[in-house]
């Protein structure tokens, strides 16, 4: 599976270096705990949405279950730190990713079959049907609260870092997070340029030529839920040691709906789409957390817009001026005449 | 207005990124048939399917008794009297071949109007009558052929487009295609522009032949002339056709 | 043998309620080849219709039905207006199917909402349009209200199939679906039968939710499970194929009867998914369906 960063060049390099060290000592510069939980819930989401933007994005999969795999990873771990307190915590976290994983597998195996359309059906019923259970847990019973608590959500677990002072609470987690995001994205990133990643995009695009030149499709397509679901699952899992609960409203259609903009907003399929879609959207939260109706509806509508207007998203923006600039600079090699514009689809 | 009932100039047109006709120029007089041959892949579809509005054409114009067309979108030139039979007969398959016929005649008048023409279409053409009932899917290739062409007879055409009527069919089928075109031409005042992979059959109908090789018009001149021309024949027939079809 | 009576019966009303609502979204994805996943508001728009004139203008039932049709098909055409022809007219360029599975979800989280801040979040109940019960066999009772919710929606769902079989209209919506070139070249305007496809559809679903809120109530978000099973339904059927749409949908309604008589309501959603995985193996395409067969 060769893959590589080759694509970057020296430019990019340095303004990625720029930015994950601006981002790793902001917290010791900047200590409201208020912002501060918020910034780190997002953190929490945004790794969420780079294993959502992998699957859906650039593999190209009708997966609308990221979220129950990202409960489920939730309730795994939950459930080992609860029972299994000898399991270190970060273990316990790795192991709700590896339990996400593993559902994400069974999860891929019927898709193999359908086409597009349908998988859709099966991701977004298999969702519903784990919230769903999930509400109605209490009579599961492993616990007085049952594996989920029902809609009183998960009980309180030990936490990653459960002795810690507020402050150096909220760093911590915002330092474990910034970690994640910047290997899955590297991953992510390296993963693309891979056999692994030209299988996925070329099945997206051509799935019959892709299968004619005798690329396995199905272990593709295995392997990128695989992949994605662990990330979801360690996403969860981050949220519950944060949060210290996990309530049956993290899944749904209305946090399905918010993801869903910001992987939209941001550009579906890219490597840092995620990270400005859930930038975008999070600041617009939080600026209309006092107007609690009007959030969704301006998400909405940006959503629509976007996806309209700016296929792309703000990724595709940026390369299509990108581009734009580097055809007006470049004079002589127009384009033929009436030929028509270079294809912006929805995922790059 | 001009007396040309089409005038191609110019056109450009393709899929994508390919640009499969360039620069082709056409006419069609009113009431006259001019038959494009040519090899496959060459641009024949294309051609027609730009002139139909199927295809946005990148450059060039198409007229129609002396209106600009290009560009403009199927349905709405097909109001203008364009009457397109597309390759392969384009049939609704799931429909009955009487609901395909009636689909015609969308653009007709009045239920009374659209019976007249479902009358004068299953006189004409009795095979097509016979299996009014059956759903379309379930019929030979010729009969789908035939059933193509009776559709395309449910309106008053001005220019009919008549996309390869022989594609795929056994000779006899074939023989009946072009024997039901011969009674069109006699019936209708429409112009017809028809394109065919070879002309053996045309020669009874057509008025004019223009000959297309990657992307433009190359020959033009009667069947007469083209029949008798070593190079052409060569390259479409392998053998001279036989005498007077 | 109750249990047998029970199950036939809700399982009829669940079915013909069911085929109402998927019944739109096969039309469309018929049609526009799209799943529309606004249908679901558009219930939940029906049943707020079916609230504020049954309960606070005490119309006549008729009329309240008749107004959720009218105000669902102008939003299910704006809807097609606004979310998906832009898209159409660009059909190149996008992956349609999954951008307006996109889009028309973005149109349905923006009138969840606008009901949200107009109405406000609590469940409103909105009156049943027949009183009275009717006893089938000792311990089985239905209501007068399901039995007229299922009669219409088998006259509507009736209607829709003579309106696609016999009229000139009817007959140039399934030739868009059967062979989209060939319909405009007999002069189909589709760029006007798209929208108005979108709103009958629509409309529909309207209709049963002005039933549907007479059953439960109207909420923001009593458009949710309503979307979900037209899903099931429509999909499991055979995207596209009407007649499947008609099969899953009592097909679904009597799965969920039995699962409620038997086992309770907790576990009906989890056998239908069960049902769905297990008939998605065998058919991936649907009871009915099949990719490139002549649809509607």
């Amino acid at each position: 599976m060769i893959g590589g960063l080759g694509s970057l060049t020296a430019g990019r390099w340095l303004l990625i270096g720029l930015g994950v060290l601006i981002a790793a000592v902001f917290p010791l510069v900047y200590t409201n705990p208020y912002y501060m939980t918020i910034i780190v819930t997002a953190e929490i989401i945004l790794i969420l949405n780079i294993s959502w933007n992998f699957i859906l994005g650039m593999a190209g999969v009708w997966n609308f279950g990221q979220l129950a795999i990202y409960a489920l990873g939730a309730y795994g771990s939950g459930y080992i730190m609860l029972h299994y307190t000898s399991v270190p915590v970060a273990i316990a976290i790795v192991l709700g990713g590896v339990l996400s994983a593993g559902i994400s597998f069974l999860l891929a195996i019927p898709t193999l079959r359908l086409f597009g359309i349908y998988t859709s059906l099966l991701t977004f019923s298999f969702a519903q049907v784990v919230q769903y259970t999930a509400l109605n847990d209490p009579h599961l019973g492993f616990s007085d609260e049952g594996l989920t608590g029902g809609s009183f959500g998960y009980p309180a677990v030990p936490g990653l870092f459960p002795d810690y002072g507020q402050e150096a609470y909220l760093r911590a987690y915002y330092w474990v997070c910034l970690g994640v995001i910047i290997a899955s994205c590297f991953a992510v990133a390296w993963l693309r340029q891979s056999h692994l990643g030209y299988a996925l995009r070329s099945a997206r695009d051509a799935p019959a030529y892709t299968a004619a030149r005798g690329v396995d499709l199905r272990a593709a397509r295995i392997a990128a839920f695989v992949l994605s679901g662990f990330l979801a699952g360690v996403a969860g899992a981050l949220y519950l040691s944060f949060n210290q609960s996990f309530t049956t409203s993290q899944m749904g259609l209305t946090p399905m709906s918010i993801d869903v903009t910001m992987l939209v907003i941001g550009g579906l399929g890219t490597v840092t789409g995620p990270i400005i879609g859930t930038a975008i959207v999070t600041a617009i939260q939080t600026k209309l957390i006092n107007y609690p109706g009007w959030t969704l509806t301006v998400l909405g509508a940006a959503l629509l817009v976007i996806v309209i207007f700016v296929p792309g998203g703000f990724v595709g923006l940026f390369s299509r001026v990108n581009r734009r600039i580097s055809t007006w600079v470049s004079e002589g090699d127009e384009p033929p005449p009436g030929d028509p514009e270079p294809d912006q689809r929805l995922v790059a | 207005m001009s007396d040309l009932l089409l005038d191609v100039r110019g056109l450009r047109a393709g899929y994508d990124r390919a640009v499969v006709i360039h620069d082709l120029d056409l006419a069609v007089e009113p009431a006259k048939t001019a038959v494009v041959i040519g090899p496959n892949g060459h641009g024949k579809t294309t051609m027609l399917r730009a002139i139909a509005g199927l295809l946005q054409p990148w450059a060039g114009e198409v007229t129609l008794d002396g209106r600009r067309v290009d560009g403009e979108p199927a349905e709405r030139i097909a109001g203008l009297g364009v009457v397109h039979v597309m390759q392969g007969d384009g049939l609704f398959a799931g429909m009955t071949v009487e609901e395909n016929l009636l689909m015609g005649s969308f653009l007709g008048s009045s239920w009374r109007g659209r019976r007249e023409a479902l009358r004068r279409v299953y006189q004409a053409l009795p095979l097509v009558e016979e299996k009014r009932a059956q759903k379309a899917r379930t019929l030979s290739g010729g009969e789908r052929r035939l059933v193509g062409l009776g559709r395309g007879m449910m309106r008053p055409a001005r220019l009919m487009l008549i996309d390869e009527p022989s594609l795929g069919l056994a000779p006899v089928a074939i023989e009946a295609v072009y024997a039901a075109l011969a009674d069109l031409r006699k019936e209708s005042e429409a112009a017809v522009l028809l394109i065919e992979e070879n002309f053996t059959h045309v020669g009874g109908i057509a008025d004019v032949v223009h000959v297309l090789e990657a992307g433009a018009i190359i020959r033009s001149g009667s069947y007469a002339e083209l029949s008798t021309d070593e190079t052409i024949v060569q390259t479409y027939l392998g053998a001279l056709p036989e005498a007077g079809r | 043998m109750t249990d047998v009576v029970a199950i036939l019966a809700n399982g009829f009303i669940y079915g013909s309620i069911y085929g109402l609502v998927a019944i739109g979204m096969t039309l469309i994805y018929g049609t526009l080849r799209i799943l529309d996943m606004s249908q679901g508001s558009m219930v939940m728009a029906g049943s707020y219709v079916g609230w504020w004139a049954l309960a606070e203008h005490g119309v006549n039932a008729l009329v309240a039905l008749v107004l959720a049709f009218i105000v669902t098909f102008i939003l299910g055409t704006a809807t097609e207006l606004v979310s998906v022809q832009p898209l159409i007219n660009r059909a190149k360029e996008v992956d349609l199917e999954m951008v307006t599975f996109i889009t028309t979800f973005a149109v349905a989280i923006l009138i969840t909402n606008l009901a949200l801040q107009h109405f406000g979040p609590f469940q409103k109940n909105v009156p049943v349009i027949v009183s009275g019960h009717v006893e089938l066999v000792k311990g089985v009772t239905i209501s007068y209200h399901e039995l007229t919710m299922a009669g219409i929606s088998i006259v509507l769902m009736g209607s829709l199939g003579l309106f696609l079989a016999r009229t000139r209209w009817g007959l140039a919506v399934r030739a868009v679906a059967q062979d989209l070139d060939a319909a405009r070249s007999m002069g189909v305007p589709v760029t006007r039968l798209y929208p108005l496809t979108m709103g009958l559809a629509s409309a529909l679903a309207g209709v049963g939710g002005v039933f549907l809120g007479g059953l439960y109530f109207a909420s923001p978000t009593a458009g949710d499970q309503p979307l979900l099973f037209a899903l099931i339904v429509v999909v499991l059927g055979g995207l596209g194929s009407l007649t499947g749409t008609i099969y899953a949908a009592y097909l679904v309604g009597l799965i969920q009867a039995f699962t409620e008589v038997r086992y309770g309501t907790t576990w009906t959603l989890t056998i239908l998914y069960a049902a769905i995985l297990a008939i998605l193996l065998v058919r991936p395409y649907g009871l009915k369906g099949s990719p490139s067969e002549a649809r509607l």
